[in-house]
């Protein structure tokens, strides 16, 4: 097990640093003059030509991107265009709301999905499945910044139980993390049900009711622990749908997170803050997807086996 | 009736699909003596499992019904009972292995819990006790104490038969439902296997309900025969009635589909046709065109038993008014 | 058996009646009321894309501001309402259907043709050729797609092409993956060995014999990642990224709106409402279309 895990993170390092460098070459062939837009009006050739070539805009991509990696290891994320401010100080002081955001909406669609999932299929057919696969349905097509809007809407303008937006008091995060959910929730409890619906009709299960092994033993012991191994890859992939979709909630609700930040910086050219962001997100979805990948190997014991 | 561990009367299952309904079993009757061993046997689609998981009250629901009839298991009404009291009865009273060993076994639970999960759930063992017997077990049917921690996959098809062999008789059940249990493993190892659950049968004095077309395996292992065809049991009776004296003209077709392996050169006769169709049952007898001997009686009214000695019977116009009729290649014989 | 029965033989003739695969398929998607529903809603969407000129007035009413008519709400002459330059909300949600369908198709065209270009060689050839683009294509994967659309829009600059493009791209990894999964599956088939013996070339096939017994679920995951295409959009025109004004598009319109969204709720109900509308029969269909497809399902 270990030498699995061990693996997987050395395998993890080479596509994080292939990342950075896809994320970074993209965001380079931006258009546009950076030196300009800085120096802003006013701005005369010899000094646009100037700070181009302090800021080493002319060298290489390849040199360009050397140079930021080698900041990148230490901590160093550049200075923000738009405030001179560090870019990784910046980060660093936003990326816990989005942590807690997104964590929390995770943990809200799992615990709502799962026994919502197995219940639809353990009674097929019933109003409870049918309600419930409606629901998930439009919940997997529904804009989830429309429905914080609407949330909003009712919630917040009409009803006054909770903020509209920003981050005041702890009441001020259960919209936004509901609407992050909305869509993750659909998308595991459609999972859940099908992977239940493909394991309870197998052999094994017949077996285990051949045995005596009481009802709610069969689903929750039998036929759940295999049906998770399905279901957590896609918890894994709703993780970095959360990612996508943190950016779209956290400008719906102005939450103080990256996502918002990342938008904010887009609009305003802020190139290395841009960088930074991005590469925060496609960091934490590997790291997410490892842990999922951990996870899928210590319940499956088939795929530990191909690891001995 | 004290030592009848089976007791099926007027057994009919139906399954409703999208196609329709099914008659699986049509009127079973069937019982069984504590210790015996009675051969089922029929081709793919006559019953056979139907009958096996009847006795479990395992079909299928929604779409199996037990129409009618009555089950009774060593005196227990089994149609009569809950949820709860049959899952104490199964696996601890009666136990039933199925065909495929590859896939009967949960993949992500160690042999060995497997094995301890039913002992478990019927006796009232210490974790220490029970794990030991499981270990027993695992002996038991040929496999090292040692391999208690690993998992299914790590086993073959052989192998994971006799995990499943021993999941089934741990709680040493009175009644063993064997469904065509060495069907899916190579040659050698259905010897052994049968070999193993002979041993066992012997050992435990379990009754077996051995449900095979293997009509070789049938003569391993069986005291009795019963020959199951179109959800009707159409001929019974003790090993050597039906071997060497069957009255009926299926299993005659039975037993001229096996090749003669002392005279290579004979033709298979095949019977022509196929099983009737369960959603589609004939008015008379099911066997009606298939039948080399059939009868204009035949196509419009179904068969009653008629017995030629106190266990053996056959469900066939032939022998109406007419015991001593003889088949094609019953006359060959003697 | 070498004789069946003759009495046997006129019930079995009626039974197993000759269909085509096609024939076959549409049968079981009928049967599915929800994908037709879907599918309904879809054609509906489609001619409404398709004919908008005729139904409503672009230049007069979806693009003409209209400051006297501003955030009014519905009525029979707005029937969903006017935004805040007073331009009719309906008239610019039914271009905007123009919108989303255009991109949503042209992006997931893009990402079949590379993606599925790409995973037929990976699959096809295996060995080196196979792990160098599952490699890249591993390392393309770890980035949400959402997130690989915005970089590429960041870097491309925002409007209708290059949300196009930036869609399209960021889902090449997802189909090549996916048809190189299928490839895997049907290259080891006897059929294929037997096409090969007979002298056929490696595109012939590829072409002819392996892609089209994968058209099933390569059929399902465009039909699906339509509807994630079509969202993006929305999501990207939301955050200012996709779409420019004043071209209607949903999510723009979204967020142009949110502004107004204390009383004037209309402006934002109609639009969300028309992208899950959208969504929801791709949805549907989608379903519908993997259920029929799905072989355990054949009797």
């Amino acid at each position: 097990m270990i030498k699995y895990i061990l693996r997987r993170l050395m395998f993890l390092i080479p596509v994080v640093i292939a990342v950075t460098f896809v994320v970074f070459f993209i965001v380079s062939l931006s258009p546009g003059n950076i030196a300009a837009m800085i120096i802003g009006d006013g701005a005369t050739k010899e000094s646009i030509e100037q700070l181009t070539e302090e800021m080493g805009l002319n060298d290489p991509i390849i040199v360009q991107y050397g140079r930021y990696i080698s900041k990148l290891v230490t901590g160093d994320m550049g200075k923000s265009y738009a405030t001179g401010k560090d870019v990784s100080s910046e980060i660093a002081s936003r990326f816990p709301n989005t942590l807690k955001l997104t964590i929390l909406s995770i943990i809200i669609s799992v615990g709502i999905s799962i026994p919502i999932g197995v219940i639809s299929a353990t009674k097929q057919y019933s109003i409870l499945d049918y309600v419930g696969m409606v629901l998930a349905l439009i919940g997997i097509s529904m804009p989830s910044f429309w429905f914080g809007l609407m949330l909003i809407i009712r919630f917040a303008l009409k009803l006054g139980w909770f903020p509209s937006g920003g981050a005041e008091g702890w009441t001020s995060i259960i919209l936004p993390a509901v609407t992050l959910g909305v869509a993750s929730t659909a998308s595991i409890t459609r999972v859940a049900r099908s992977s239940m619906l493909e394991v309870l009709p197998q052999d094994y299960i017949r077996t285990a009711k051949a045995k005596g092994v009481n009802k709610k033993d069969v689903i929750m012991t039998h036929a759940l622990k295999n049906a998770l191994i399905p279901t957590i890859t896609i918890i894994g992939l709703e993780f970095g749908e959360l990612l996508g979709g943190a950016i779209l909630t956290e400008t719906v609700f102005s939450w103080p997170g990256i996502g918002r930040l990342m938008v904010e910086s887009i609009n305003r050219k802020d190139i290395p803050m841009v960088l930074g962001t991005i590469i925060v997100f496609a960091v934490g979805f590997s790291i997410v997807n490892l842990i999922v990948d951990i996870l899928y190997a210590y319940i499956d014991p088939r795929i530990k086996a191909n690891y001995r | 009736m004290d030592d009848k561990i089976l007791e099926i009367k007027n057994l009919h299952v139906h399954y409703k699909t999208e196609d329709g309904v099914a008659e699986a079993l049509n009127g079973i009757d069937l019982s069984m003596k504590k210790g015996q061993t009675i051969g089922l046997v029929g081709e793919t689609g006559a019953g056979k499992t139907t009958l096996g998981l009847s006795i479990l009250n395992l079909i299928q629901r929604p779409a199996g019904r037990i129409v009618d009839g009555s089950i009774e298991l060593a005196g227990i009404k089994i149609f009569e009972k809950t949820e709860r009291e049959l899952e104490k009865i199964r696996g601890s009273m009666v136990s039933m292995i199925f065909q495929d060993p590859m896939t009967a076994l949960n993949p992500i639970i160690t042999v060995g819990e497997q094995i301890l999960e039913v002992i478990k759930i019927h006796q009232k063992l210490s974790h220490k006790d029970a794990s030991e017997k499981a270990r027993e077990m695992l002996e038991f049917v040929g496999i090292p104490r040692e391999r208690f921690g690993e998992y299914p996959h790590q086993f073959s098809g052989g192998m994971k038969q006799r995990v499943v062999i021993a999941i089934a008789l741990a709680c040493e059940p009175q009644l063993l439902i064997a469904d065509e249990p060495t069907t899916a493993l190579d040659v050698t190892i259905q010897a052994q296997v049968l070999e193993l659950m002979k041993e066992l049968k012997e050992k435990m004095s379990m009754g077996m309900l051995m449900i095979t077309h293997d009509l070789g395996i049938v003569a391993e292992i069986c005291d009795e025969v019963a020959v199951i065809y179109a959800g009707r049991i159409v001929e019974q009776g003790r090993l050597v009635d039906i071997f060497k004296n069957a009255k009926h003209p299926y299993t005659e077709g039975l037993f001229n589909s096996i090749p003669n392996i002392e005279d290579r050169k004979e033709e298979l006769i095949p019977i022509k046709g196929l099983m009737s169709d369960p959603y589609n049952l004939p008015k008379g007898c099911s066997f009606y065109d298939r039948c080399d001997y059939a009868m204009d009686i035949c196509r419009d009214k179904k068969p009653d038993k008629l017995y030629f000695n106190d266990k053996h019977f056959a469900e066939c116009h032939l022998y109406k008014g007419n015991k001593d009729f003889l088949l094609k290649y019953a006359q060959a014989e003697d | 058996m070498t004789e069946i029965a003759t009495r046997q033989k006129v019930d079995l003739k009626k039974k197993y009646k000759k269909r085509s695969q096609m024939a076959d398929i549409w049968i079981r998607l009928k049967r599915n009321r929800m994908a037709m529903i879907g599918l309904f809603i879809l054609i509906i969407l489609i001619l409404t894309a398709v004919f908008a000129d005729f139904i409503g007035d672009y230049e007069g009413k979806a693009i003409k501001i209209n400051a006297k008519e501003r955030l009014e709400g519905v009525s029979k002459e707005h029937y969903f309402g006017t935004d805040e330059y007073g331009r009719d909300i309906f008239t610019r949600i039914v271009f905007g259907t123009r919108t989303s369908l255009f991109v949503g198709t042209i992006s997931v065209s893009i990402a079949l043709t590379f993606g599925g270009i790409l995973g037929s060689i990976a699959g096809y050839y295996g060995g080196k050729l196979d792990n160098t683009i599952m490699r890249i294509l591993d390392v393309l994967l770890a980035i949400p797609t959402i997130l690989l659309a915005i970089t590429i829009v960041t870097a491309l600059g925002p409007g209708l092409v290059n949300l196009m493009i930036a869609v399209g791209i960021s889902n090449i990894p997802g189909f090549a993956r996916v048809v190189r999964a299928n490839v895997l599956g049907i290259k080891d088939q006897e059929f294929i060995e037997a096409a090969k013996a007979i002298g056929l070339r490696d595109h012939e096939i590829i072409l002819r014999h392996v892609l089209p017994n994968c058209m099933a679920p390569i059929v399902v995951h465009s039909t699906l990642k339509v509807a994630g295409a079509i969202m993006a959009t929305a999501g990207l025109s939301f955050i200012g990224l996709g779409v420019q004004p004043p071209r209607p598009e949903w999510g723009s319109m979204l967020s142009s709106g949110r502004a107004f969204i204390r009383d004037k709720v209309h402006v934002v109900l109609f639009p969300g409402l028309a992208i899950m509308v959208t969504i929801l029969s791709l949805n549907l269909l989608g379903d519908g279309l993997r259920d029929a497809l799905d072989p355990r399902m054949k009797q």
